[in-house]
């Protein structure tokens, strides 16, 4: 399927363009180019608004994304062609994918495909049913191993039938019976309802201000917000010299250290250093108290916490 | 009672933001985050010994810090939610819980590192969960936490969720970036690290789903309490998405620290292995297998796993009973990393390949002696030689399954009547895995 380059009838432009280019999928389209800095980066997702709106890649769809991305064809095709969500060809109504790896293995899965492809009678590497209602491809993990093993149908994960409606059950993996039971509700569905119900490929797209300076944004760059850093964890030690010796540790922008030292009952500044420096000394009793107050060019910060002077070693 | 760090709203309806608010969250959003400078933010998430959750354990305070400050050029938050490593669905499953708090520890980290734009890359085949994203993200914006000037406090944050296209390689950080960037998502060569020069060329900083998520209780109820759980060098709690073998798989938060038999054995938790234990595999399928001896001896951390030379990676424990085949299991991995391998290295393009048709004839009984030698000999020789870990991801199953099963594998080989004859080396090519 999506990893097989198998030739596949391509629809003209005249019949894709007029899908395509209409009001609601253009504004979807621009929302998407101003949420990055370049237009390019929305390329993988206005792929997937290419899909949802056709059910697959045609290669015009892919040349439409890349015009409107300002990419060049080749390289929209290229991406298209890495990754393997994107489908490359038309699926049945109900794109069946069962998970094949490890997890999923151990609990039966390859029991699971090849039950799928007896009952269905398709080949699990991507075959489609005649009446067009099932595709079935085994893939690789698909993330939710708690409920292996585990399948996908179009972009819900389903294991059982639960009041009617396809579910996955908390720990609840498949077995060939709610296999059976899935497929028949997928037939009793195709005979009541006509279609299945588009799903927004994006869960949901709603208007933002963008990526400041992106094409179509109106937002505004970062400002300078955050409060100046303080020195953290001031500590004072005594060297074999008996000096006592203030370590901390600070921010780079920080220019300028205001040193401080309890005289009376007040802080006075004793020193003011540059912001680079690792340590200070000086000769001092034990007891005196000493905090850090950092400078950077928005202004002044916080005090740090005291340290006190410890006593001179062998005093 | 186990304190619980980030799942502690599961099954509460915390989707909704007044659901979400009425249980504590966004309390950290005020005077709490906007009186901490950055530096003191990244500092604090230092102390508390936080590591990355999304396979690498990297400290996460450190990670921040290697974010240049101040820079010209934009600073960009990345979360990695491309969830691919088989048996991991954590990060699915808390996303589609609580996405309030991802969105709260983003909000953080934007702080700290003063992000503009952050972006949340999430796997296409989640599409539940990008809608719970999406609801969730309309509703912080509508009540004020994201868009410019948050809170009146200058700061300004934007979010986006960016939808991904099926390729396993996007889990890698670079790989990842350019796939956000509009390219095929191949892992470029470091450095640059993507903290200097990441996304569109400016600082960016990737991290997982669980570890931001981990953020806002470590601001609330500080880091001592966050560093007392858990053991010293892996402090605090780690969900674990357990599969396979097990009575209830789920998705489990426990400290880090406890015993793997704990995790599968307890009644709080999987409730005991189905069968007889054979082995498991501890942190995804990168991670080298243990048997069921050494699974005895296991405790979930980072130091602990590494002590029975595997790794803690992503959290994610398959556990597999003795009615398991270890060929079917390694051939379903080999499979795997040969049709997830980028194609951008040679010696992974090929050698991924390579060893997935050797074990695959292997499997249909045609195996000759020698094969699983020659096997080995790939591995050894595909795995350093790559831009990015895949190449390294494939061979330590394979070393480690052949390793620890050998018996098995032999067993397999001579069920061929001629296994003794002549080896025919399966090299050909195109891809005949497909």
């Amino acid at each position: 399927m999506s990893h097989c380059h198998t030739q596949v009838e391509q629809p003209g432009a005249a019949e894709i363009l007029p899908k395509l280019e209409v009001p609601s999928v253009l504004t979807r389209v621009d929302e998407l180019i101003r949420r990055y800095p370049v237009p390019r980066s929305a390329l993988l997702e206005v792929l997937w608004v290419a899909q949802e709106i056709l059910g697959w890649l045609p290669q015009e769809a892919i040349k439409w994304s890349a015009s409107k991305c300002k990419v060049s064809p080749v390289h929209a095709y290229g991406v298209s062609m890495f990754y393997t969500m994107y489908k490359k060809e038309p699926t049945g109504r109900f794109f069946v994918q069962i998970c094949q790896n490890v997890a999923c293995h151990i609990l039966g899965s390859e029991d699971i495909i090849a039950h799928a492809e007896k009952s269905l009678g398709i080949s699990a590497h991507g075959g489609t049913t005649s009446d067009n209602l099932f595709t079935l491809l085994r893939v690789e993990c698909l993330g939710a191993c708690g409920n292996g093993p585990v399948m996908q149908i179009n972009d819900d994960f389903v294991t059982d039938i639960v009041d009617g409606k396809l579910a996955m059950p908390v720990g609840v993996g498949l077995t060939p019976e709610r296999f059976d039971r899935i497929v028949a509700w997928c037939r009793e569905r195709a005979k009541s309802v006509a279609k299945e119900p588009s799903r927004d490929a994006l869960g949901g797209l709603f208007d933002t201000m963008g990526h400041p300076g992106a094409l179509l944004s109106s937002s505004q760059p970062q400002k300078a917000y955050s409060p100046v850093p303080p020195a953290l964890g001031v500590a004072a030690s005594r060297t074999d010299e008996g000096k006592v010796k203030l370590t901390w540790r600070t921010a780079p922008e920080v220019t300028t250290l205001h040193i401080e030292k309890k005289s009376g009952s007040d802080f006075a500044e004793a020193a003011a250093i540059s912001g680079k420096e690792k340590e200070w000394l000086d000769e001092a009793p034990e007891g005196t108290e000493y905090r850090i107050v950092t400078e950077t060019a928005q202004g002044r910060g916080k005090s740090s916490n005291v340290a006190k002077a410890p006593a001179a070693k062998g005093a | 009672m186990t304190t619980l760090t980030v799942t502690q709203n599961f099954g509460k309806g915390a989707k909704d933001i007044g659901v979400y608010k009425s249980l504590g969250g966004y309390s950290t959003i005020g005077q709490k985050l906007f009186d901490l400078s950055q530096f003191e933010l990244i500092d604090l998430v230092t102390r508390s010994g936080l590591r990355g959750r999304g396979g690498a354990g990297f400290p996460t305070g450190m990670k921040w810090s290697f974010v240049p400050r101040n820079s010209a050029k934009p600073v960009y938050l990345v979360v990695n939610a491309d969830e691919g490593e088989p048996g991991t669905f954590k990060d699915h499953v808390l996303m589609l819980e609580d996405p309030h708090r991802l969105i709260e520890g983003m909000i953080l980290c934007g702080w700290a590192l003063g992000v503009r734009t952050a972006y949340i890359y999430v796997r296409g085949e989640f599409l539940a969960a990008i809608d719970t994203l999406n609801a969730a993200l309309k509703q912080a914006y509508e009540a004020g936490f994201l868009g410019e000037n948050i809170k009146g406090s200058g700061y300004s944050l934007d979010i986006y969720v960016h939808r991904g296209a099926g390729a396993y390689i996007c889990g890698e950080e670079t790989a990842l970036i350019n796939s956000l960037e509009g390219f095929k998502g191949q892992p470029r060569l470091k450095p640059p690290f993507p903290a200097v020069s990441g996304a569109w060329a400016s600082p960016t900083c990737v991290n997982n789903v669980e570890t931001l998520m981990a953020l806002p209780w470590i601001l609330e109820n500080g880091v001592e309490a966050y560093a007392a759980m858990g053991t010293p060098k892996s402090t605090g709690t780690k969900v674990f998405s357990v599969s396979g073998d097990v009575k209830r798989p789920g998705v489990y938060e426990v400290p880090l620290g406890t015993p793997l038999m704990e995790l599968l054995e307890s009644d709080k938790y999987c409730q005991g292995v189905v069968g007889t234990l054979k082995g498991v595999i501890p942190g995804g399928s990168s991670s080298p297998v243990l048997t069921a001896e050494e699974a005895a001896k296991a405790n979930m951390d980072y130091e602990s796993l590494a002590s029975l030379k595997t790794m803690l990676g992503s959290g994610a424990v398959v556990a597999f009973n003795t009615t398991r085949s270890a060929v079917g299991m390694l051939a379903s991995l080999t499979r795997f990393y040969a049709h997830e391998s980028c194609g951008q290295c040679t010696p992974c393009r090929e050698g991924t390949g390579y060893a997935d048709r050797i074990l695959k004839t292997v499997v249909a009984g045609k195996g000759r002696d020698g094969d699983l030698d020659h096997m080995l000999s790939l591995a050894a020789n595909f795995s350093y030689t790559t831009i990015c870990p895949l190449a390294i991801a494939d061979a330590w199953p394979i070393e480690n399954f052949i390793g620890k099963f050998r018996g098995e594998f032999d067993a397999a080989v001579s069920r061929n009547p001629e296994h003794a004859a002549d080896r025919v080396d399966p090299a050909f090519r195109p891809g005949a895995f497909w």
